[in-house]
């Protein structure tokens, strides 16, 4: 169906339209966080572009300097005050270590599951999988009276040991991850045909060798696009980071420290957002191709 | 020399595992995560379950037995029926205005034309902010002096800044299902978009034929062709709403009053309070709800994830 050239143009026109409106708030969020204090604070009229773009917020937040030193090295007192619990230096180091440890962990469990459910049939093998379905539609909050229970317990809280605080969330992290990776996975292994098992076993392989050298090799872009949304899901998680931690502080429970009794400060939580959505900007652009499959748990392909 | 080799034989059949720690079995490919499951998933979930069987005094921090105090109190809770009221409001607008809208960018992006395909790159983006930055975002933006949404819906006259958006209880809700939509509007046209894609040629060739026209083919072949897709998009959007917790902790704490409070958000409200077997019992509540909706839902619609 060829469409007329005025009416394309339209399309076109309404396209760009509506994505800039779901651009705009990336947008305002990122020039916010380059504007000085008079401009996010002007009473008489909302400041786009009309300001001398400022650094402050990224030197506090990012690089750990205290606002105060910055006002009197560049002369301006406006709005010094506050104390230098905004950098954020440990959080982004705190978030990566909970993000590549949990995903680390989830890809090597799932990994080893998922096949057994692709390429073996076992009596409870459907049970199993549904069962796996319904640990992703858990609500985490139903099991945070108890974890915070059993942590305090074993000692596992990061007021009791820091080493085990990271263990623990990382394990938490891997545990809702967990569902996801494993139907996804699953949904890879799928693809590639049994024969392939089949030939390489009668070939002399044994089954961890049809595994490990012949089927995973095949499945590489699949476990690359599992590992990337593991990855973002615990970059983003909120809700078990806010209960179960509080010397470690993840990047999203951090931002939301910034709101004060004496006020929010704009600057750090634009710089501190925007500095949060790079790592999964630039992830999300690498595995476009699978996302699809990656939010629907595997049941929908592109 | 053959006596040797066939003892080897002997041997190894002594030390051989039993058959289901072998490779060839499932088991032990199946363990690791099992465990896991179990031990972070399912044992926590009986605990809760345990927990919400005992009545918590919060001074003397002791729990004792005590089995219907909890649901009896679930079920007499003003609160709850309010929480519940907010949840099924959230979940149904946020679902609707998603799936509608969805569904109409997801046409709009579909096409072959030369750009598009940067488009709909840039539209999966807000999909990877961090729910509780977008929170953050919505929240400052929505700022009663100096938030630009809430001095731009001043400007249209839509809103009086006698009456911030996020302060005033009859349009909290609507500024937290704002940033809800911003976020997940963008997962509904994912979706559509590859159930549009997987849309078979012939019966839309053979209706241009035909002589319909493309609003009658939408209705009466894209729609109902694309049933399943949109079921599994319904399915597992409406889930993670009903989880609602992220948005409304940052951007309202439940608040005004109790004017955004979800299932969710109030039993975090409890869990603060100290009362840990109320928390679980009203999380368990939650845990039930979604049960029994997702699987009439699986049922009625014949899907399955």
């Amino acid at each position: 169906m060829e469409q007329p050239v005025h009416l394309q143009r339209l399309r076109d026109i309404v396209a760009i339209l509506i994505v800039a409106l779901f651009m705009f708030p990336i947008a305002w969020w990122a020039l916010t966080s380059i504007k000085p204090m008079s401009a996010m604070f002007n009473k008489d009229k909302v400041v786009v572009f009309d300001f001398e773009p400022t650094s402050v917020n990224y030197r506090v937040v990012m690089l750990g300097q205290s606002r105060s030193e910055i006002a009197i090295e560049s002369g301006s007192t406006f709005g010094v005050g506050g104390s230098s619990s905004y950098d954020s230096r440990r959080t982004i180091l705190d978030s990566l270590l909970i993000a590549i440890g949990s995903t680390t962990l989830t890809t090597l469990i799932a990994m080893l599951a998922s096949y057994a459910l692709s390429r073996m049939s076992f009596r409870g093998r459907d049970s199993y999988l549904n069962w796996v379905l319904g640990q992703r539609f858990m609500p985490p909050i139903a099991i945070i009276v108890p974890l915070v229970t059993m942590y305090k317990t074993v000692g596992m809280r990061d007021t009791d040991n820091l080493y085990l605080g990271y263990v623990g969330l990382i394990l938490m992290h891997a545990l809702i991850n967990l569902p996801i990776a494993i139907l996804l996975m699953k949904s890879f292994f799928d693809d590639v045909p049994k024969d392939v098992d089949e030939a390489a076993m009668i070939d002399g392989a044994s089954r961890w060798q049809t595994f490990g050298k012949v089927v995973m090799p095949m499945v590489r872009g699949g476990m690359a696009a599992t590992a990337v949304l593991c990855f973002i899901f615990s970059w983003t998680e909120f809700l078990l980071s806010l209960f179960l931690t509080t010397t470690i502080r993840t990047v999203p429970v951090k931002i939301t420290t910034f709101v004060t009794s004496t006020g929010s400060e704009w600057g750090f939580i634009s710089a501190l957002g925007t500095a949060a959505i790079v790592p999964g900007f630039i992830f999300i652009l690498l595995v476009q191709k699978h996302l699809v499959r990656g939010l629907t748990l595997g049941s929908l392909k592109e | 020399m053959v006596v040797q080799a066939s003892n080897r034989q002997e041997t190894r059949k002594l030390f051989a595992l039993p058959r289901f720690l072998t490779a060839e079995h499932p088991f032990p490919w199946l363990l690791p995560a099992t465990a896991m499951m179990v031990i972070f998933g399912i044992y926590p979930l009986a605990y809760a379950i345990w927990l919400s069987l005992h009545k918590r005094n919060v001074v003397t921090r002791a729990n004792v037995f005590d089995p219907a105090y909890n649901w009896f109190k679930v079920l007499h809770d003003e609160r709850v029926w309010n929480a519940l009221g907010n949840t099924l409001l959230y979940t149904v607008i946020a679902l609707t205005i998603q799936l509608v809208l969805g569904l109409l960018i997801a046409l709009l992006l579909d096409s072959d034309r030369k750009g598009y395909s940067i488009l709909r790159a840039l539209m999966t983006l807000p999909l990877v902010v961090p729910p509780a930055v977008t929170a953050m975002m919505f929240l400052l933006m929505l700022d009663g002096s100096f938030g630009v949404l809430s001095r731009s819906l001043y400007a249209l006259n839509l809103l009086s800044p006698a009456k911030p958006i996020l302060a005033n209880s009859s349009t909290a809700l609507a500024g937290v299902l704002l940033a809800d939509i911003w976020q997940w509007t963008p997962f509904m046209v994912l979706i559509m978009m590859a159930g549009l894609r997987s849309l078979p040629k012939e019966p839309f060739e053979a209706a241009a034929i035909d002589g319909a026209t493309a609003i009658q083919a939408f209705f009466r072949l894209t729609l109902p062709l694309m049933s399943r897709v949109i079921a599994i998009a319904v399915l597992i959007r409406g889930i993670d709403l009903f989880r609602i917790f992220d948005y409304v902790k940052v951007m309202t704490d439940s608040g005004p009053g109790t004017a955004t409070e979800t299932l969710t958000s109030y039993s975090g409200r409890i869990y603060f309070t100290g009362e840990f077997t109320y928390a679980s019992t009203i999380a368990l509540l939650t845990l039930i709800i979604v049960i029994v909706v997702s699987t009439i839902f699986m049922k009625l619609f014949r899907v399955k994830l």
